[in-house]
């Protein structure tokens, strides 16, 4: 039972707080490429590699780009000629859109461990960028540079919620959850 | 233990607005009482309550681990079979669990006994953990209680400590039912915790997940969800449309799936099963169990829902009779009965100790009061300081 200051514990500080330290994040080695080409004609490059890390990037590609129910929707995030129709179908059977690759990321030492490839995309927000598919800025440098740590993990997979409501009607039916 | 009359703080209503809490000029801060207040010595906290209730604790972990394998006994508790593995598989995986509350008949006199384990979805986190730190600060700043008294009341920090241990490396969820303010308060209380260490976090209602192609659980904005803080009960959870996804959503919840175990009242019997004449433990049986007609043959015991909330649907028989029942939408259920051991009374109120036991240390108390020997949801909330 010590003794404490008063803990009005503030949200607006916390968030804060977030914000500072992602300003301060460490910067890890990365390539990032937006073809195998481009890859293989790098200097500095590990060409053996190549081929390898685009397939590990573009076999994720499906499940983690970002997800959208209608072509216009995604269109206005990726621009024209720059969406496709992904693999997978809503539960009343419509389509769901995701944006194309616009590069990959390769996989480097990262503390002895190997760091996974990852595909990239190109938001018309920013042009010029490669951003992942979680959203995070991988630069707008091809070849070796230089990334925040955060967009070296591994992307989530997104794919179409089909259905919402399924939870919530025994607390419509019975009120507070509270014990 | 007593019970001690105190002024209250004379900006009662700057403290109720500062903390979101309901304020009227006629009743004060609603479910709050500051015009008394319980003082115990350093015994009753450590011997009597502290004590106990770790090892209460301890033993509810040994139910949980013969439960999991006993067909027998998870069939009586009502949880589905679909369940059963997970249930299994999350107590053997050892998912940590953060919060629960004791609640206990104690007087100051003899030992306190347990009357439920809220192990689930407790409330009053806020008012124990938060205000009522800052009426004991301010009750002393003020003089209006002694110099040199404590509080027991770890709450807080014990939750921001828990946070890193739960292994929770990316984004965590947050979901209640939204239409229950105080749910939602209690979670996004919760929730700050877990922004003080660093978390980032994502708060919606539990009406709003979604389910995806993958079977995964998603928030609005389709990601999918990966921890779950939720304040909705397992047995919800598991009744509902999506309930039967969750053992493959990949989902880690808290609290964990195991706890649907204990904030079910069959532990109640289940603990007397094992821990029969415990001193902190009251006889208990379920109620088509034969020793259940023997306890009722007494004359005088309570029966309640396995799985009723906020004193709902509870029946305390005296000298033969029905001496209180309250109302409530769980009667149809299946009932335990347990011995009898009113509350105390303390000029007509009849207090309820709460114990909160943070990654299972007892580390804070509530206490609320009510006029009758039930405790609800429309009781009274009122601070406690330890004083020798």
């Amino acid at each position: 039972m010590k003794r404490r200051s008063s803990i009005s514990v503030g949200l607006m500080m916390s968030v804060s707080l977030i914000a500072l330290s992602a300003c301060e994040e460490p910067r890890v080695d990365a390539s990032v490429y937006e073809s195998v080409e481009q890859c293989k004609r790098d200097p500095l490059g590990n060409p053996d590699q190549c081929e390898s890390n685009f397939k590990e990037a573009k076999a994720q590609h499906a499940a983690v780009a970002p997800k959208y129910a209608t072509k216009e929707d995604c269109v206005a995030d990726f621009g024209a000629e720059k969406c496709e129709k992904a693999p997978y179908q809503t539960s009343t059977g419509g389509s769901v859109f995701m944006p194309l690759m616009a590069g990959y990321m390769m996989g480097s030492l990262l503390g002895g461990r190997r760091m996974g490839a990852q595909p990239l995309y190109s938001s018309t927000s920013s042009p010029g960028t490669f951003r992942t598919a979680d959203n995070k800025s991988a630069g707008s440098k091809t070849g070796r540079t230089q990334v925040a740590r955060s967009a070296t993990s591994k992307p989530s997979v997104k794919s179409t919620t089909m259905r919402r409501g399924g939870f919530g009607s025994s607390g419509r039916r019975f009120g507070s959850a509270a014990t | 233990m007593l019970r001690i009359p105190v002024n209250e703080r004379p900006d009662l209503r700057r403290a109720a607005s500062e903390h979101g809490l309901e304020y009227s000029a006629n009743d004060g801060i609603t479910g709050w009482d500051e015009s008394a207040y319980y003082q115990f010595c350093m015994r009753e906290i450590d011997e009597d309550l502290k004590a106990p209730a770790e090892e209460l604790e301890g033993m509810c972990m040994e139910v949980v681990d013969r439960a999991i394998t006993d067909e027998q006994v998870l069939q009586r508790l009502g949880i589905p079979e679909h369940f059963w593995d997970y249930i299994a598989n999350s107590w053997r995986s050892s998912e940590r669990n953060l919060y629960g509350r004791m609640d206990l008949s104690y007087s100051g006199k003899g030992p306190a006994k347990l009357l439920e384990y809220n192990a689930d979805t407790p409330t009053a986190l806020y008012e124990t953990a938060v205000f009522q730190w800052e009426w004991f600060e301010q009750a002393t700043e003020l003089g209006l209680i002694p110099e040199g008294g404590d509080q027991l009341n770890d709450v807080h920090e014990s939750i921001v400590q828990a946070f890193p241990f739960l292994g929770i490396n990316e984004l965590a969820h947050f979901a209640c039912n939204y239409d229950i303010e105080d749910d939602k308060g209690t979670l996004q209380y919760l929730e700050e915790c877990a922004q003080e260490v660093g978390l980032e976090t994502c708060f919606l209602a539990m009406e709003e997940i979604g389910l995806n192609d993958h079977g995964q659980l998603t928030d609005l904005e389709d990601r999918a969800i990966r921890t779950l803080i939720k304040l909705y009960p397992w047995e919800w959870i598991m009744a509902e449309e999506f309930g039967s996804q969750v053992p493959t959503s990949g989902v880690r919840f808290i609290e964990p799936p195991w706890k649907a175990i204990l904030s079910n009242k069959g532990l109640m019997p289940l603990l007397w099963g094992m821990f029969e004449g415990h001193p902190n433990l009251l006889p208990a049986y379920f109620e088509d169990d034969p020793a259940a007609a023997e306890l009722v043959g007494t004359g005088s015991y309570v029966r309640k829902p396995m799985l009723s909330r906020q004193g709902a649907n509870i029946e305390i028989v005296k000298n033969g009779q029905t001496h209180y029942k309250s109302d409530g939408p769980y009667s149809e259920d299946a009932h335990i009965i347990q011995g009898f051991q009113p509350l105390p009374e303390f000029e007509g109120c009849y207090p309820l100790v709460g114990c909160w036991l943070v990654a299972s240390k007892a580390v804070g108390l509530c206490i609320r009061e009510d006029k009758t020997l039930v405790t609800s949801k429309d009781s009274q909330f009122v601070p406690h300081i330890i004083l020798d």
